[in-house]
């Protein structure tokens, strides 16, 4: 069995949001083409969750409030889990997500643009100039994913994972700032910074082979939905990462 | 408009650009003509290793720090 036909038993990936099961699902290779997962149409349903990210992102930064910030990071966070573990649902909780989060990068972007005037615009154009660079660099052969490759980004970013929950931990019952260095402007705060930037591109390109070997094999068409969805958590990530970098470097 | 907006802007404009155009093509055969592609029907790590590089991974951080 070819490495691309292993996508019959399609089962997990190295991005945390592709660990799904995609077990039980019926026979795809016998659906009709029109029923088929299409680079096409992920990149339309991206193209639609962007949008919808924007839209009510536009309407956080015009009206702050915590409370829909903080709706929009807790929905968020539970739809994204709900995806993860059931992929058929994504055609129905991907735009949620995708809303949920405008409401709350809206709302974080606004209080970034407080402190330091013109940072959200660099914010988002370093993240679109990832984007797109790295999906250069991935349709070229530039970068090419192995199990190697999978294994030390699915590594990186449980660690980071780890210890963003233990900052949040130390946080909530010490009532400090967490570990130091995450947010310190200093040497190591802005060196840990660029690493999570740089875990956090990197998992586009599995994003970005994910999507590519699940057209290939002509996956259910709910999954271009979860494609799309995997991007945006991953680009939501991104943007958040260069925010707090932009925002050190500027405090620095 | 100033030059930060029209450049950053600019960079983001370009960038959807290039992700809805360049998207929608096959990956060149340099990409997916090869032997070491990732094999997406594998986990990329048991539980427990995931676990310990994980854990590896904090320590490291917090020594550094």
């Amino acid at each position: 069995m070819s490495k691309h036909q292993a996508l019959d038993t399609f089962g997990r990936s190295g991005n945390p949001v592709f660990g799904s099961k995609f077990d039980g699902d019926p026979q795809f290779k016998d659906l009709p083409a029109s029923q088929k997962m299409t680079l096409d149409g992920t990149v339309n349903k991206t193209g639609i969750l962007l949008l919808l990210c924007f839209i009510t992102a536009a309407v956080s930064w015009n009206n702050p409030n915590p409370v829909l910030m903080y709706t929009g990071l807790g929905v968020g966070f539970i739809i994204a889990l709900v995806t993860s573990f059931k992929p058929t649902v994504a055609p129905t909780t991907a735009p949620i997500y995708a809303l949920a989060e405008g409401l709350f990068l809206g709302g974080i972007t606004v209080m970034f643009e407080a402190a330091y005037p013109g940072i959200a615009i660099q914010a988002i154009g370093l993240t679109f100039g990832t984007l797109a660079s790295l999906l250069v660099c991935y349709k070229t052969g530039i970068i090419k994913p192995t199990e190697n490759f999978r294994l030390m980004i699915v590594s990186a970013t449980a660690g980071i994972a780890l210890l963003y929950i233990v900052n949040m931990f130390m946080t909530m019952v010490g009532g400090g700032s967490g570990i130091g260095f995450i947010h310190s402007n200093g040497l190591m705060g802005i060196g840990f910074s660029l690493f999570v930037v740089g875990i956090a591109a990197l998992n586009l390109v599995l994003d970005f082979d994910f999507i590519e070997q699940g057209a290939e094999d002509g996956l259910p068409k709910h999954m271009e939905w979860f494609g799309a969805f995997s991007l945006m958590v991953t680009l939501v990530w991104l943007y958040l990462e260069i925010l707090r970098l932009l925002a050190k470097l500027r405090r620095g | 408009m100033d030059f930060n907006t029209f450049f950053f802007g600019g960079l983001a404009l370009i960038s959807f650009a290039v992700f809805f155009y360049l998207g929608k093509f096959k990956a060149s055969k340099a990409q997916t003509e090869r032997d070491d592609r990732v094999d997406w029907s594998k986990r990329a790590l048991s539980f427990k290793s995931f676990l310990i590089i994980a854990l590896g991974v904090l320590v490291i951080f917090f020594l550094l720090s």
